[in-house]
């Protein structure tokens, strides 16, 4: 079977002629997959994934999504696709519903339809945000809640990756346990692909989970 | 009164007292503002004798090359003022800059000169020079104020702004509230001079007329005149800069260049 995405020989560095952060790396995702990337800090996990959805741009290589070049698809188009979740989960001043309701607001989620409020008080439900109401700011909320809420969003989008950064490095361990829990059943219950980066030692317990190190700028998977 | 009093050189000396004033406070609060005040007042003393004798000159050549040129070189002069204040470096802007504010500044000129104030030729320039001067230093702060914010706010809010994309906005709507802010600082001190003029001040323009013997009556009329133009070319200059700035803050792939603070 093709895979989702394939990455090919990729190289990437900040600054012309500086030491380039990666290269040569090679990657496939297939359907369904959870793969987990580790490394130190600075090791560029967090790069990997931002090049993936093109807030960064490769200094060679390609990356093909659907077997077709992401440099070629539309970048809106591109990112409701393959959608990446932040470090720091960040907020607009708005409501909680406001905010769950973002990606419907754009040209290209217009045309979608927009969950009703009992559809997304169900799935408050569902990402441990009990006792949150969708009036209320969505800026007042816990760092873990603003992350479950991020994630929730990137969902309700319908990506068919989700591309998940340090997704607990912010959180306590309770927090932590409720993500987990969280991802595990996205990737086992709604079959969505996940491509998730951590420092930790975090290792999914789902039959299609895959774990890949960074070391010396080199990219192992198991 | 109609005939203007002429201000002898002792005269002018006697106002340097408010300098002196000035200079006496800066050092007794140890405001540390002398050298600026020194320095400012060399500037405005030598700056506005040779432009003295530049439009002197010019009105005496009536030649429309010389007025263009100098309509140039005072375009360029705005956009050399607006890029000491906005501290980006790393997107290029100057260049759009100067075009955008070089068309938009002559049809206004040309609009107010040929078609309002109706002066033949349309380049007379004891006209066109005053007429384009105020539109490029009022639109020249705006402009300045404007770039800067959007600057900093894209700095400030990048992750909101990655936020947005990274949920299927395009570059327009992921930078929409940041773009608008930006607009708006720029035009209210405009349009808040729209608001006070003529209540909580005279502007400098209908001051000058009045001062050399003009009639009140028709000293207003150039000043309204003035007040929508620069309304009107501030709004126009700024639009379409920072339109065009805003898309060259992201890339190809619609990716954000500005740097994060």
């Amino acid at each position: 079977m093709q895979p989702l995405l394939e990455i090919r020989d990729l190289s990437f560095g900040y600054d012309k002629g500086s030491r380039p952060v990666f290269e040569h790396l090679d990657l496939d995702v297939r359907k369904g997959e959870c793969v987990v990337v580790k490394g130190a800090s600075g090791s560029g996990k967090s790069t990997l994934l931002r090049l993936i959805c093109r807030l960064n741009v490769p200094r060679s290589g390609e990356i093909l999504f659907k077997s077709k070049n992401v440099a070629e698809i539309p970048p809106p188009e591109l990112r409701s696709k393959i959608t990446y979740v932040q470090q720091i989960p960040q907020m607009t001043d708005a409501t909680v519903r406001d905010n769950l309701l973002l990606p419907f607001t754009f040209a290209l989620g217009q045309h979608k339809a927009a969950p009703d409020d009992a559809t997304l008080e169900r799935m408050l439900d569902a990402f441990y945000l009990h006792g949150v109401s969708l009036d209320q700011s969505a800026l007042k909320l816990s760092v873990g809640q603003k992350q479950r809420l991020s994630i929730m969003r990137a969902i309700l989008n319908e990506p068919d990756m989700l591309l998940l950064d340090e997704p607990t490095s912010a959180l306590d361990s309770d927090s932590a346990a409720m993500l987990f829990s969280i991802i595990e059943r996205l990737n086992t219950e709604e079959g969505k692909t996940l491509v998730i980066v951590t420092h930790s030692e975090y290792q999914p317990a789902v039959p299609q989970a895959r774990s890949c190190t960074f070391r010396n700028g080199k990219l192992e998977c198991a | 009164m109609n005939q203007i009093i002429e201000i002898s050189i002792p005269q002018l000396l006697l106002a340097l007292l408010f300098i002196l004033i000035a200079q006496i406070t800066s050092l007794v609060q140890r405001l540390g503002l002398n050298k600026d005040i020194t320095i400012g007042t060399i500037r405005t003393v030598s700056q506005l004798f040779l432009m003295g004798y530049a439009l002197t000159f010019i009105f005496g050549a009536q030649n429309l090359w010389l007025t263009l040129g100098i309509f140039v070189v005072m375009v360029f002069s705005a956009v050399f003022i607006i890029r000491g204040r906005v501290k980006e470096k790393q997107i290029p802007y100057e260049v759009p800059t100067f075009l955008t504010m070089l068309s938009s500044y002559f049809l206004t000129a040309l609009f107010v000169s040929w078609l309002v104030i109706g002066v033949h030729p349309w380049w007379e320039p004891r006209y066109f020079i005053p007429t384009a001067g105020m539109v490029i230093g009022n639109s020249m702060s705006a402009l300045a104020i404007s770039i800067e914010r959007l600057f900093s706010q894209m700095r400030q809010q990048r992750d909101v702004v990655e936020m947005k994309l990274c949920l299927g906005a395009n570059y327009r709507e992921a930078s929409a509230e940041i773009f608008k802010g930006a607009v708006k600082a720029g035009m209210i001190p405009s349009i808040n001079a729209m608001m006070g003029v003529g209540l909580v001040f005279i502007p400098g323009m209908m001051s000058g007329q009045i001062l050399a013997g003009t009639d009140p009556l028709i000293a207003i009329r150039y000043q309204i005149v003035v007040m929508f133009m620069l309304v009107g070319s501030t709004a126009i200059s700024s639009i379409i800069v920072m339109r065009i700035i805003r898309r060259r803050c992201f890339g190809q792939s619609e990716e954000l260049l500005v740097s994060p603070e």
